[in-house]
């Protein structure tokens, strides 16, 4: 076939009336994701399962039989509605799979809750079920001490399943779904640059999964090493490698000896640490991290905002080492968007207080598995400001921002703008939602941010200053905080195509 | 910097300084038709501050070279601070006021037209001093129309850095057609003409002169100080009618006001977006505010309607007269009325806030973004009044929304450590910043800001003139790159 005939056939494809034909959304092939994804989730049930068998906790039933109905829900999607599903995906199902599949596996991963009675109202349940998926940690349980351990574990879970995100899993379980698998990466992670670990997109999210066990692993072993039990190590080690925030006790950490406090905090550091660069140490190439700008801002906000706080805390008449192990550990999981806290201290100097607001507007790093605004797009946002005042006095200069050596463009620069415009007008508007239900203007701009930012516990709101506790709002600020934490967690636009008018005109 | 800079920098502020003075002069008159004792006072202030503003003027011999490019936001800044600075003699002399960082706070609340007040009694002050509250905001309102239509061009501020939104695009086609001198005339008539018509509006109704030529100076300019200790509760229903039509067209871009006014139509249409948008969220704005009132407040519905009308335009307009007294209303709809008072009114208006215009700007860069990810090869720009604007102007627009936003954070948290409560602290910030005035809590209302610290009240201060000169200019007054060289 010479140019000629292929443009002459490239142009009766598109106009021969009889080829065409209106695309209808792939259904078929949105069913059959996300009920594989349902059915492994209930083989993840398992687990939780043999913990509650061993500790004779009385959930074991409840479990089973959520477990039981996930995985007949899965098998429902994928074999009887996802049957013969093309595997052919375009950027409209892309919104859909990822908003659908966020939807559907919190609220199936709520049935334990319910089931086993642990929270009250089938809100609360999902409520818990949403805070794990999207690594926000906000709870509703109040006695954390006579919760059955399996459901603890399953909590934990969830956080780690949430962590590296949904979809993420999909695209290292389907290799065969490589054609849009780029678009749907793009739908949870994007308006970061991402740069592939492999060419093979697939082949990279496995290694990303692949650290992420590692590194939680490594964990759970380092905790187990210290004396603590194997509950406790494992539900603490998934909250601080997923940035969930889940606790194990109603006193929180307290138990905990200051090795595994400082364990804790290292984890929970490297946690906020952008994922393909944790892989790059790993295969030896420890020079890029001195070479990675987003890392050394976020070394050095860290830094600096540890030191602030220790100052605060050691001003305010703490001794001096129980500050700075208290606002290293504070500082790690704000910054990581974890969200776990040592027992409170009574009154928070208000430096601290600032510091944490900002570090819950800011966020971990890029393809980190924390939530925020992330760094590297503020560090994108400053530049640019920086370059415009510049510009005040010398019009005629030319700038560019430039990140790692790289050029970042106008356009480009302009769609981070936009995110971080949208997330500023989500906090607004979830609380104003939230001052509906009765919470004071300040604390509701707090739990919005904190929430859309998937740091979720109370504890941590309260070191802005705020009384607050999630067991006690309204059903309406319940669903409104899980609209945010999904907000958080997916991209923005993501959710916000998907109710444009744009979306469902043809 | 040089000598010649620095004359070039002390003389524009002569003039200004010269109408400061007259107006203070201007003050004896209240004060001798009520016999409140103060005319002295009043006399020695207005003359004082004439002589500084003549001496300014004719010791600096006007400068021919050309000036250093810094300059121009220094004037800009120090326009702001040396006429509230002056401003703060006649409070302080006539003894209405005994501290210097209140007088500041008063008198900086007037230039830069926000409102907020330091007395907790209004009604017992002379009327001279009343008088020069009034006036103050009044020449504040329209020092910053004059800032931006006319003098931000004249000193040659670069046109893609500070008011973005007015050089772009659209709004250009009216700097190429009019020089300075023709805007500042236009604006002047137009200014005197809106004052004079509601001035008479109100005397019709029945209210007394004095009454009237104060209420109208603080609504036309958005300013929103009162003589009244209850605002505009105290006056008739058909009178808070009037004044939130004042208030209205003071969010309204003059120039369109002129055009409007010499019945050239075809001027208008550049500016069409910007006013439909601008009545589209007002009434949007009452509505929703008048339902929140019915139903949750229980109000009547006339009631409802008129208080929603008069007070969700004082807001949107960043006004801030009272209505009633809003700290007793319903949480919610205060924290709508925060964050509508972040929009503000039109571009070219005495209003603060944002302006209508970014926050357009900001909400179709969001729509555009999204169509771009369904249609990712289609091409289509943001479009103002039809007219496309590229992506840095609209980045521009971002760069402005989030130093405001980064300024308020800060502000906030300055607050906070200077002592005051966390509702006060947002309230007060944003009150300040986008120059409402009443924030939430104990400022809130019929309240002042009397419980401020000392430190609290400079901060605010601050934060007033860095919402009404839109933040960069201040901020970029405080970079040490700014000094160097």
């Amino acid at each position: 076939m010479n140019v000629a005939e292929k443009i002459a056939n490239y142009g009766t494809r598109i106009f021969d009336p009889s080829q065409m034909r209106i695309r209808r959304f792939n259904f078929k092939l949105i069913a059959r994701l996300s009920g594989m994804l349902l059915i492994i989730l209930s083989c993840a049930m398992v687990f939780p399962l043999a913990v509650s068998l061993y500790y004779r906790d009385g959930a074991q039933f409840d479990l089973a039989l959520s477990g039981v109905i996930i995985l007949l829900l899965g098998l429902m999607l994928r074999n009887i509605l996802g049957h013969n599903a093309s595997y052919e995906l375009h950027e409209k199902e892309s919104f859909w799979i990822t908003s659908i599949i966020w939807l559907l596996v919190p609220l199936t991963g709520s049935l334990p809750y319910l089931f086993t009675g642990a929270t009250g109202s089938f809100t609360d349940a999902a409520f818990e079920s949403f805070s794990g998926f999207t690594t926000t940690g906000a709870s509703v349980i109040k006695d954390l001490d006579h919760t059955p351990q399996g459901l603890l574990v399953w909590r934990s879970m969830t956080q780690w399943i949430g962590g590296l995100g949904l979809i993420l899993f999909i695209i290292a379980l389907l290799k065969k779904l490589n054609v849009g698998s780029v678009q749907l990466y793009d739908a949870e992670f994007s308006g970061t640059i991402q740069r592939k670990l492999h060419p093979h997109l697939a082949t990279s999210v496995s290694l990303m999964w692949m650290i992420y066990l590692g590194l939680t692993v490594g964990l759970v072993i380092l905790l187990l090493l210290c004396g603590n039990e194997f509950i406790d190590a494992f539900c603490i080690a998934t909250s601080a490698i997923s940035t969930g925030g889940f606790m194990v006790h109603t006193a929180g950490l307290a138990g905990m000896s200051q090795l595994s406090l400082a364990l804790i905090t290292l984890f929970m550091f490297i946690s906020g640490v952008n994922i393909a660069l944790l892989y790059k140490l790993a295969t030896g190439k420890i020079r890029l991290l001195s070479h990675n700008e987003e890392f050394r801002i976020y070394v050095g906000i860290f830094a600096g905002a540890a030191v602030l706080s220790a100052v605060a805390f050691f001003l305010k008449g703490y001794p001096l080492q129980r500050s700075v192990c208290y606002s290293l550990f504070h500082v790690a999981s704000t910054i990581s968007t974890c969200g776990l806290s040592l027992p409170t201290p009574h009154v928070w100097p208000l430096a601290v207080s600032g510091v944490t607001f900002f570090l819950i507007i800011v966020g971990a790093s890029a393809g980190s598995t924390g939530g925020g605004l992330k760094i590297k797009r503020l560090m994108i946002l400053r530049r640019y400001v920086h370059n415009y005042f510049t510009r005040m006095l010398h019009p005629n200069v030319a700038f560019s921002v430039t990140i790692d050596g790289e050029r970042i463009s106008d356009e480009y620069i302009n769609k981070i703008f936009a995110f971080a415009f949208m997330y500023i007008i989500f906090i607004v508007g979830g609380a104003f939602v939230l001052t509906i239900c009765g919470v004071d203007i300040p604390t509701a701009v707090c739990v919005a941010a904190a929430n859309i930012g998937n740091l979720g516990p109370s504890p941590l709101i309260n070191a802005l200053g705020a009384n607050f506790e999630y067991g006690n709002l309204l059903p309406l600020a319940k669903w409104t905080l899980m609209v945010l934490m999904l907000v958080g967690r997916i991209e923005i636009f993501a959710i916000l195509a998907i109710f444009s008018p744009a979306y469902w005109r043809r | 910097m040089k000598r010649t800079d620095i004359y070039a920098i002390l003389r524009p502020l002569g003039i200004p300084l010269m109408g400061e003075g007259a107006m203070m002069l201007l003050c004896i008159i209240p004060s001798l038709h009520f016999h409140d004792g103060t005319t002295a006072q009043m006399l020695c202030c207005g003359l004082f501050t004439l002589c500084i503003g003549l001496l300014m003027l004719l010791s600096i011999a006007k400068q021919t070279e050309r000036v250093d490019r810094r300059v121009p936001y220094i004037i800009v800044a120090l326009i702001w601070v040396v006429l509230s600075t002056f401003g703060t003699l006649p409070f302080l002399a006539t003894g209405a006021l005994h501290s210097f960082s209140d007088a500041l706070f008063e008198s900086m609340s007037g230039f830069t037209s926000t409102g907020a007040t330091i007395f907790a009694d209004i009604e017992h002050l002379p009327p001279s001093v009343l008088l020069w509250r009034s006036m103050s905001q009044w020449i504040g309102g329209f020092g910053i129309i004059l800032l931006i239509l006319a003098i931000v061009p004249s000193l040659g501020i670069n046109k893609y850095s500070l008011y973005t939104a007015e050089a772009s695009g659209a709004e250009s086609v009216d700097k190429t057609s009019s020089s300075v001198s023709t805007t500042i005339r236009r604006t002047l008539v137009i200014y005197i003409a809106l004052t004079l018509v509601f001035v008479v509006l109100l005397r019709l109704t029945g209210m007394h002169v004095w009454d009237a030529v104060n209420l109208v100076f603080t609504n036309i300019s958005s300013g929103g100080f009162s003589i009244y200790n209850d605002s505009l509760s105290a006056i008739t229903i058909q009178q808070q009618y009037i004044l939130a039509l004042a208030m209205f067209f003071s969010g309204i871009n003059f120039m369109l006001l002129f055009y409007l006014a010499t019945f050239r139509y075809r001027r208008i249409r550049h500016k069409l977006d910007q006013f439909s948008f601008y009545l589209g969220i007002a009434v949007l704005a009452i509505a929703v505010v008048a339902l929140a009132l019915h139903y949750k407040m229980d109000w009547s519905w006339s009631d409802s309607l008129r208080c929603s009308t008069v007070q969700t335009i004082s807001v949107l307009t960043t006004t801030g007269s009272l209505v009633a007294d809003t700290s007793t209303w319903w949480t919610p709809i205060l924290f709508f009325y925060v964050m509508l008072s972040l929009c503000g009114g039109m571009a070219g208006s005495t209003s603060g806030g944002l302006k209508i215009m970014r926050v357009l700007i900001l909400f179709r860069n969001t729509r555009n973004i999204l169509r771009n990810r369904l249609h990712p090869y289609a091409i289509n720009p943001v479009r103002l009044n039809g007219m496309p604007v590229t992506h840095p102007i609209i980045n521009n627009v971002m760069v402005i929304f989030f130093v405001y936003l980064f300024t308020i954070i800060a502000g906030v948290l300055l607050l906070m450590l200077s002592g005051v409560n966390a509702t006060e602290s947002f309230g007060a910030c944003i009150a300040c910043i986008t120059g409402y005035g009443p924030g939430l809590g104990a400022t809130g209302g019929f309240g002042s800001y009397a419980g401020f610290t000392v430190v609290a009240k400079y901060i605010a201060s601050l934060l007033m003139l860095m919402g009404r000169l839109e933040c960069l200019t201040v901020i970029i007054l405080f970079l040490p790159r700014f000094w160097h060289r």
